[in-house]
C-alpha cells in the first residue's frame, strides 16, 4: 500500500454508479484514500441513463477526460433537450430545452408578455423564442457561446450508450490505482459495538475490509437496505411506473436528432434516444395498468427501424431511502433511490451524491454525524424537488383515454407540488429556489407545453403597446432563426469532428 | 386563455424616509398608471434603514433598475464607494483583515473559493495578503467604477455605496415627484380595516379617508399600518442577536476611504462609516455594558442612543399591507445590512407585484421568501459573533439550525452551504468568516489536491491585481474629477 492513502474505501457494484464513484474518488481524493471496487460478472448491470443532463459535462471535465474520447467510447451524440409528445393531450408536443425562453423585460419574466400576446392571437408557440428549442427542431447543433449573447442562452448534454460508460470508466479508474475485486458478496460483516460495516465477505471466503463503504449494488441495496435496514420511502402512488421494456433499433434517417423523444403511451411513456449507431427505445410503464407482455408488444410495434435486439425488461420502484448515508455506508445510485428517467435525471442523481460525498469527505476517515446529516439533507432536497417536477408531467394533463392517465390526472399530489401549481394557475408565477435542479424555465416549458396555462398573468405585461411587443418578439424569433441557420446539422457537426465518432459496429 | 390582471389603482406608502420613497419609485416605475401616494409619518430616529446611508452591493442593481444614477449620487448625495470592510480585533487583539465584496458569485465555485482563502490563520497584526482584487484596490486607495459594458480589469470588483442620507432622500424625492408620485404631509388620523384582514382606507388630516388596493408600511419601528392588523405576529430574535442598543457617535470630519472599519470592542462591535460628508461611528451594545465602556469604544459621548428589540414580522405581508424596513424587521444594523434587507424586500415585492386583486398564494410566496431573506440576514449578522474574540467576550448566542450548520461546515471543511435568499454570495460569506478569524479546516478535497491549485490561484490573482492597479486611478483623484465634471 506504499504511496497510497490510509482511508480505505470499498465500492460495492460495478455498474455505472459504482465505476463513477470509484473513478471520482480515486481521481479527486487519490492521495488520501485507497479505492477497492467489488463486482461480479454474474450480476448484470441496469445501465440506466442513456440520456443525460448538462451536469455530466462537469463530471467528465473534472476527471480530466477529453470530451472527444468520452463521446467516442460511449457512442455519444449531442442533446439540446427533450421532445415530449402527447402528455398534456394527444397530438400535442413541446420541447423542454436546456435553455431559456426570452428575457425579462422591465423586471417581468418573458412568459407573461407571451401570455398577453397569445391571448390576443399575436404570438407564435413559446418554443419559437428559445434558441435551444429552435435548434433542436431543426436538427442542428453547435456548442453555446461563453458570453452574454443569444448564443449563450442554452446548454447541452449527451445521449450515450450507458452500457459502455461503466466499462470505459473502469479502464480509466484502474490506472489511477483502483483495485478491482471479482466476487459475489455473501455477507456484510459489522462491528458488534458500533454497528459499522467492517468488511464484505465474498463467496470464496475472502474478506474485503474498509473504513467507508459505498453501496452501488443497485436495487438490491445490499448494505444500506439489507444489512443496515434503512427504510424505503415509496413514491409509487405518485409515480406508478415500475417497469421498462428496452429495445434498440437501427437508424432509419440520415439526420441524428439532437434531442431525446419522450412519447406518452396508454400505460406510461416511451423513449427514443438517437446514439451514433443505433436508436435506444424503451417503454416505461406501470405494471398495475399494463402487463409486461403487452408492453413488449407495444414497444415492438411503436419503435421505428430494424430491431437490433428483443425487448429487455427492467423492474424498478420509485422512491428513496429515508437516509442515504447511514453509519459508514453511503448509498449512490439505485441503492439510494430511484426516479424514472422521464427527465434524464438518473446519472445526475448519481453524480450529485458523489459530489456531496467528496465535499463532505472525512479528512481522517472518521465520519462525523453532522456530515451524514448534511449529506442526507442535500440528497433528500434533490430527490424531492425532482420528484415534484416529474409528477407534474403526469398530473398536468386532460388525458382521459386510459385508466393510467385517469389515475395520474386525478391523484392527490404532494402538498409541495400542489402549492406550486396553484401559484402558477392563479398568477403565472414560479416558486423560486436556487439549489437543486429545474428552475423557472423548466417549469414554464412543462406548464406551457402541457397546456396548463395560468388564468391570470402579471398586470405589467399589458402596459406596453401589444404591437410593439409583437415586433420585439418577432425580432427575437428572427435572430433565433438566423442563429439556427448558421449552425451545422447535428450529424454534419459530428462527422466534421470525427475524433468523436466510434468505429461502426 | 390567460388574462392580464387589473393593475393596482392606488398604492399608499406610509413613511417618507429613504425606504418609503424608494418603494414608491419602484411601484410607480413598474406600474405608471397606478396612483402612488406617499404619506409622511412622524420621523422615527430608531429606524436604522431610514437613517443609515449605506447598504450592500445588491442596492446598486436595484438602483440601476429604478433609474437612480450612481454618478448623480456621487455628485449630489455625497456618495462614495466601499470595496471592503476591515475587521479589526475580531480574530485576536491587534489583528485586522479585509473582507471584500464580490469575492465569488458563482455558488459552484464556492469550495474552490474557500480553498483559495487557504487554511490556517493569517499572521496576527498584519492584514495578511490581500485575498481579492477588491481588497488590493482598497488597500492601495485606487478605484473608479467601470463604465458601461466595456471590458475592464475593474469589472469583477463589486462594491457598496455609502451616501449622505438626507441628501439621498432629497434626490429620491425629486425623482419620485418627476414620476408623478404624490405626497401628503400626514399625519394618519385613523386606519379603517377591511373585512379581509387588511386595510380599506386611511384617514388623512385634511384629505379625508383614502382607499387603496395596496398599502406599504415603511413607517419605521412604529409600523403604523401593520400594528393594528389582527393577524400580526412578531418573531423574537433576541436570543440570536446579542445587541440590545445602538449608540451613535457625533459625526467627525469627512474622509475618503475605500474601506469601512468594524472593530470588536469590549462594548460590542463598533462600525466606523466613512463618508465624504462626515464619519460616523455606530456601536452595538449588549446588556450590561457600562457607560464608560461605551464612551471609550466610541471615542466620545454618544450623540444618540436607541434600543434594539431584535425580531421580525412572522409574515411581512398580511391582507393588503406589506411591511418594509424597520416595520418588518429590527436588528443590529451592521455594515449596511439594515437597508440592504429593506431594498431586497422592495425587489421581492416588484417580483410579485400584485394586481388589484391580491392572490393569497402570491402573498404566501412573498412571505416564504421574506422569511428566508430576513432569517439569512439575521444569520449573517450572527455569524460575526463566531469570531474568536467575540466568543471570548460575549455570552453564546442561540444559532439557528442553518447558521449552526454553516459554521460547523466551514470549521470542518471550509464549506459554506447555499443559503436561499442570503444577503451575500457563499464565497463572500466564506471571506467574511476568514476575515473574522474563524478557523476552517482544510477539506479532504483540498488536502488531496495539494498546494498546486492554491499557488496557481494566487499567481492568477497577482496578475489580476497588477492589471487592476494599473487601470485604477487614485480614488480621491477620480472623485475630484467627477465633481469638477458635474
Amino acid at each position: 500500500m506504499s504511496g497510497r492513502g490510509t482511508i480505505r474505501i470499498v465500492v460495492l457494484g460495478g455498474g455505472t454508479a459504482g465505476w463513477m464513484s470509484a473513478s471520482a474518488l480515486a481521481k479527486l481524493l487519490g492521495p488520501l484514500v485507497s479505492v477497492t471496487l467489488i463486482e461480479s460478472e454474474d450480476i448484470g448491470i441496469v445501465g440506466v441513463g442513456e440520456a443525460t443532463l448538462p451536469h455530466i459535462r462537469g463530471f467528465v471535465e473534472r476527471l480530466g477526460i477529453d470530451e472527444a474520447a468520452f463521446m467516442r467510447a460511449t457512442h455519444a451524440t449531442y442533446k439540446l433537450g427533450i421532445d415530449f409528445h402527447d402528455f398534456g393531450r394527444i397530438g400535442e408536443r413541446y420541447v423542454h430545452p436546456f435553455g431559456t425562453f426570452g428575457e425579462k423585460v422591465a423586471g417581468v419574466p418573458f412568459h407573461h408578455y407571451w401570455l398577453e400576446l397569445a391571448a390576443r392571437g399575436m404570438a407564435g408557440p413559446i418554443g419559437d423564442y428559445s434558441l435551444a428549442v429552435a435548434a433542436a427542431k431543426a436538427n442542428r447543433f453547435a456548442p453555446p457561446a461563453e458570453d452574454d449573447s443569444l448564443r449563450s442562452t442554452y446548454g447541452y448534454a449527451y445521449q450515450f450508450d450507458a452500457t459502455l460508460f461503466a466499462p470505459w470508466l473502469r479502464d480509466f479508474a484502474l490506472p489511477l490505482g483502483v483495485t478491482r475485486v471479482e466476487g459475489l458478496v455473501t455477507e456484510v460483516l459489522r462491528d458488534g459495538e458500533s454497528g459499522d460495516v467492517t468488511a464484505l465477505k465474498l463467496a470464496d471466503g475472502r474478506e474485503v475490509a474498509g473504513d467507508i463503504f459505498v453501496d452501488c449494488s443497485g436495487f438490491r441495496s445490499l448494505m444500506l437496505g439489507q444489512a443496515l435496514g434503512e427504510d424505503w420511502e415509496d413514491w409509487s402512488h405518485w409515480l406508478p411506473c415500475d417497469r421498462a421494456a428496452a429495445m434498440p433499433t437501427a437508424h432509419v434517417e440520415a439526420e441524428i436528432q439532437p434531442y431525446t423523444s419522450v412519447i406518452a403511451m396508454p400505460g406510461g411513456w416511451r423513449w427514443r434516444i438517437p446514439l451514433q449507431h443505433r436508436i435506444g427505445n424503451g417503454y416505461v410503464f406501470a405494471s398495475s395498468f399494463l402487463s409486461e407482455d403487452e408492453a413488449c408488444e407495444a414497444i415492438r410495434a411503436a419503435a421505428v427501424g430494424e430491431r437490433i435486439a428483443e425487448p429487455r425488461l427492467l423492474r424498478f420502484r420509485p422512491g428513496r431511502r429515508t437516509r442515504s448515508w447511514s453509519r459508514n455506508v453511503v448509498g449512490v445510485g439505485l441503492a439510494s433511490g430511484f426516479l424514472e428517467p422521464l427527465e434524464s435525471t438518473s446519472l445526475y442523481l448519481t453524480q450529485m451524491a458523489i459530489t456531496y460525498l467528496i465535499e463532505l469527505f472525512p479528512q481522517d476517515g472518521r465520519i462525523d454525524a453532522r456530515d451524514r446529516d448534511e449529506f442526507n439533507r442535500l440528497v433528500d432536497m434533490e430527490y424531492d424537488r425532482i420528484r415534484d417536477f416529474l409528477i407534474l408531467h403526469y398530473h398536468a394533463t386532460v388525458r382521459d383515454d386510459a385508466p393510467f392517465w385517469n389515475h395520474v390526472r386525478t391523484m392527490t399530489v404532494p402538498d409541495t407540488l400542489a402549492a406550486k401549481m396553484e401559484l402558477w394557475r392563479e398568477t403565472g408565477r414560479i416558486e423560486r429556489y436556487s439549489e437543486g435542479l429545474f428552475y423557472d424555465a423548466s417549469w414554464i416549458a412543462v406548464y406551457m407545453g402541457q397546456g396548463f396555462l395560468p388564468e391570470r398573468h402579471d398586470p405589467r405585461a399589458a402596459i406596453p403597446d401589444p404591437a410593439r411587443v409583437q415586433a420585439a418578439m418577432r425580432s427575437l424569433r428572427g435572430a433565433i432563426a438566423d442563429e439556427v441557420a448558421a449552425m451545422p446539422g447535428h450529424r454534419a457537426y459530428l462527422t466534421g469532428r470525427a475524433e468523436r465518432l466510434a468505429a461502426a459496429p | 386563455m390567460s388574462v392580464a390582471r387589473e393593475p393596482l389603482r392606488r398604492v399608499i406608502v406610509a413613511g417618507a424616509g429613504q425606504v418609503g420613497v424608494l418603494a414608491a419609485i419602484a411601484v410607480k416605475r413598474a406600474s405608471p398608471a397606478t396612483e402612488v401616494l406617499v404619506v409622511a409619518t412622524p420621523l422615527d430616529p430608531a429606524a436604522f434603514a431610514e437613517h443609515i446611508g449605506t447598504a450592500l452591493p445588491f442596492t446598486n442593481r436595484l438602483h440601476d433598475r429604478l433609474g437612480i444614477d450612481e454618478e448623480a449620487l456621487v455628485r449630489r448625495a455625497g456618495a462614495s464607494h466601499r470595496l471592503a470592510v476591515r475587521y479589526a480585533d475580531w480574530a485576536g487583539i491587534g489583528n485586522a483583515a479585509l473582507a471584500a465584496y464580490g469575492a465569488a458569485s458563482d455558488p459552484k465555485l464556492n469550495s474552490a473559493f474557500a480553498r483559495e482563502w487557504g487554511g490556517g490563520p493569517r499572521g496576527a497584526g498584519s492584514g495578511g495578503p490581500a485575498g481579492s482584487v477588491g481588497a488590493a484596490l482598497a488597500t492601495a486607495g485606487r478605484f473608479m467604477p467601470p463604465k458601461g459594458d466595456a471590458p475592464s480589469p475593474l469589472a469583477e470588483v463589486d462594491y457598496a455605496l455609502r451616501w449622505n442620507a438626507p441628501a439621498y432622500r432629497d434626490l429620491l424625492i425629486g425623482i419620485a415627484a418627476g414620476l408623478g408620485v404624490r405626497h401628503h404631509p400626514g399625519p394618519i388620523a385613523a386606519v379603517q380595516a377591511d373585512d379581509k384582514g387588511g386595510i380599506a382606507a386611511v384617514e388623512l388630516v385634511g384629505a379625508g379617508a383614502l382607499a387603496a388596493d395596496l398599502f406599504l408600511d415603511a413607517s419605521g419601528t412604529a409600523a403604523l399600518l401593520a400594528t393594528g392588523q389582527p393577524g400580526r405576529r412578531w418573531v423574537d430574535w433576541r436570543g440570536a442577536l446579542p445587541a440590545r442598543g445602538l449608540a451613535v457617535g457625533a459625526a467627525t470630519a469627512p474622509r475618503l476611504d475605500l474601506t469601512d472599519t468594524i472593530a470588536l470592542t469590549d462594548a460590542g462591535w463598533c462600525w466606523e462609516q466613512v463618508g465624504r460628508d462626515g464619519v460616523t461611528r455606530f456601536l452595538a451594545v449588549p446588556d450590561g455594558v457600562s457607560e464608560a465602556a461605551v464612551v471609550a469604544a466610541l471615542g466620545g459621548a454618544p450623540a444618540d442612543r436607541f434600543a434594539i428589540e431584535a425580531g421580525r414580522q412572522a409574515e411581512g405581508w398580511i391582507g393588503n399591507v406589506v411591511a418594509i424596513g424597520d416595520a418588518a424587521a429590527r436588528f443590529e444594523p451592521l455594515g449596511g445590512i439594515a437597508l440592504d434587507l429593506a431594498h431586497r424586500q422592495i425587489d421581492l415585492l416588484l417580483d410579485l407585484l400584485p394586481g388589484r386583486g391580491i392572490d393569497p398564494r402570491e402573498r404566501a410566496e412573498y412571505n416564504r421568501r421574506f422569511a428566508l431573506m430576513a432569517d439569512a440576514a439575521r444569520d449573517w449578522i450572527a455569524s460575526h459573533y463566531a469570531a474568536p474574540e467575540a466568543r471570548r467576550r460575549f455570552a453564546p448566542i442561540e444559532a439557528s439550525e442553518a447558521l449552526a450548520r454553516l459554521l460547523d461546515q466551514f470549521q470542518r471543511h471550509q464549506r459554506v452551504p447555499i443559503v436561499e435568499e442570503a444577503p451575500v454570495a457563499t464565497g463572500e460569506w466564506a471571506g467574511l468568516l476568514h476575515a473574522l478569524g474563524v478557523q476552517g479546516a482544510r477539506s479532504a478535497l483540498s488536502m488531496a489536491e495539494g498546494d498546486g491549485p492554491g499557488r496557481r490561484a494566487a499567481a492568477l490573482l497577482e496578475r489580476k491585481v497588477a492589471t487592476a492597479l494599473d487601470a485604477a486611478p487614485p480614488y480621491d483623484a477620480w472623485i475630484g474629477h467627477m465633481l469638477r465634471e458635474g
